[in-house]
């Protein structure tokens, strides 16, 4: 484990150079959250009325939480670097260096997103703050368990871009299905709770990543409870498990395609 | 100089057509990019799906005219980036001094640099596009008018990316700054302007023109009127011109970087 702690140090190290870069990125995302803030604001004439158990209080903080995971994740750019490594040839270099490739990988990214899942959670929060003039109703154990929630939330999104990336060893480029799987994550678990789908929908939205790398953490945000605390844990716990085991067994496969031609 | 222009046309022509074929060497992945990029707009529909079952209208727009809103954003964004793509990553090619390349060509240096790549993705957009106006509804004055539009929409998004990429001429690190600009236009595009209040609207008409480049094509499509048709060409013409004007009068601070590149 020192090994992939130490990756993530350097890779802490590096980025601690573009914070600026991070601040100015966080514009984007800024616009985004404007966006979502008026529509909800035009879709709640009344801001105490309660759409499918959510007010507009609860429904911003909901966006302002998924957009934290989404933007701290870069998901597009992780993606096509596994694609571009594989691609290139340059994945060869980790074949014989003594640690396995995912959790190289998952260290150098998870490197990547200490920096700015800090950066972000400050701006994301007065962001939210800024639009509604207050917080949700949270206290130090309910925070320190979404913080956990996020981070497993992070760390299994990691995962399962990993997979779609690596499927570049046996089409070349696989960037085409990281758009649909982030839109799908996108349209189903960040911009709406799942409460928000018929329930047929819901059914199966509890069971799909959706409901992990998400919802999850951005629900208890917002409405804290136990019960709903216990479960999400123990789904991302599984998700955690089966993602790895995955990518373990696609690296596997697809390891075995490379030619190395010298050069 | 109309013999000149005929030249030039035939030249971008070509470099756009080189520039497919050469995305085409791999004709799985050309194929699977455009099909998955219409998945992946299909996709956004399901946003409007749930928020048109909260509210009959949303920012004074029905459901059908959201799509058209989509399909008009789509389009232009796979305009612009299907002929133009390098428009968007010009700070690059500036600051690298990869601009030699085109400086030694006899022929106009700012539109053998913007047309010299394709996105293929762009062709899903643009397909996407179509697909939204057919659902919209038929009609040959709107569908003329609506090609008519993915065009103009497209050279002001490409013409507001030569603009702000061409500080680079200037200033450091503007690409950052060409990024952001770049997108909030395709943000702001997607979503109806009557959620929009006081400074973000007027914003949305000037600075980031997407009401010019997205908002009057739909209100002109819906009703047709004959201002907003003038109004949309006019400034549209203009930023081309001031993109034009700046990107020339930006070349002429440039200086090479010795940069030894081949351009396969």
């Amino acid at each position: 484990m020192r090994k992939y702690a130490f990756i993530i140090k350097t890779q802490v190290m590096s980025n601690l150079q573009y914070v600026f870069n991070l601040i100015f990125n966080y514009i984007s995302y800024f616009i985004i959250l404007f966006i979502f803030f008026n529509i909800w604001q035009y879709i709640y004439s009344d801001s105490t009325n309660l759409i499918n158990g959510y007010n507009l209080n609860q429904m911003t903080w909901y966006v302002v939480i998924t957009e934290i995971i989404w933007m701290t994740l870069n998901g597009r750019k992780f993606c096509i670097q596994i694609s571009n490594d594989v691609k290139s040839g340059n994945i060869t270099y980790n074949i014989n260096k003594p640690y396995n490739y995912i959790g190289y990988v998952l260290s150098t990214h998870l490197g990547d997103i200490l920096i700015r899942i800090g950066i972000y959670s400050i701006l994301g929060v007065l962001t939210g703050f800024l639009f509604l003039g207050r917080f949700p109703d949270l206290n130090i154990f309910s925070v320190i368990i979404v913080i956990i929630t996020i981070f497993l939330a992070l760390i299994i999104s990691t995962l399962l871009i990993t997979f779609i990336g690596l499927f570049s060893f046996f089409i070349e480029d696989s960037g085409p299905f990281y758009w649909v799987y982030s839109k799908l994550i996108l349209v189903f678990g960040t911009m709406f709770p799942i409460e928000f789908f018929p329930s047929i929908i819901q059914k199966i939205l509890n069971f799909s990543p959706v409901y992990v790398v998400s919802y999850g953490p951005a629900k208890l945000f917002v409405d804290f409870s136990w019960n709903n605390a216990i479960s999400i844990i123990i789904a991302q716990l599984i998700y955690l498990a089966i993602a790895y085991l995955m990518c373990y067994l696609l690296y596997k496969k697809g390891v075995k395609k490379i030619n190395v031609n010298g050069g | 100089m109309l013999t000149a222009a005929k030249n030039q046309l035939k030249v971008t022509k070509l470099s756009i057509k080189y520039a497919v074929m050469r995305e085409m060497l791999n004709k799985t992945t050309f194929v699977s990019n455009i099909i998955f990029m219409i998945l992946n707009n299909a996709c956004m529909i399901i946003q409007w799906i749930v928020l048109f079952s909260l509210k009959d209208n949303v920012g004074g727009y029905t459901f059908q005219q959201i799509l058209l809103l989509w399909g008009m954003s789509s389009g232009v964004y796979g305009v612009a980036h299907f002929f133009f793509d390098k428009a968007f990553s010009l700070a690059n090619t500036i600051n690298s001094g990869k601009l030699d390349a085109y400086i030694v060509q006899p022929k106009n240096v700012l539109l053998s640099a913007i047309t010299s790549n394709v996105k293929v993705s762009a062709i899903g957009d643009i397909i996407f596009a179509f697909v939204m106006y057919f659902i919209y509804g038929f009609n040959i004055t709107t569908f003329i008018l609506y090609i008519l539009f993915l065009i103009t929409g497209g050279l002001i998004l490409v013409a507001v990316s030569i603009i702000f990429n061409s500080l680079s001429f200037w200033f450091n690190n503007t690409d950052m700054v060409s990024d952001t600009v770049n997108s909030l236009m395709v943000n702001f595009s997607t979503y109806p302007e009557g959620i929009f209040k006081g400074i973000t609207k007027i914003l949305l008409f000037t600075i980031i023109p997407v009401g010019i480049a997205n908002y009057i094509p739909i209100k002109i499509i819906t009703e047709f009127n004959i201002y907003l048709f003038i109004i949309n060409i006019s400034v549209c013409l203009l930023l081309i011109l001031i993109s034009f004007i700046i990107f020339y009068k930006g070349l002429k601070k440039y200086s090479s970087s010795n940069l030894m590149s081949a351009r396969i």
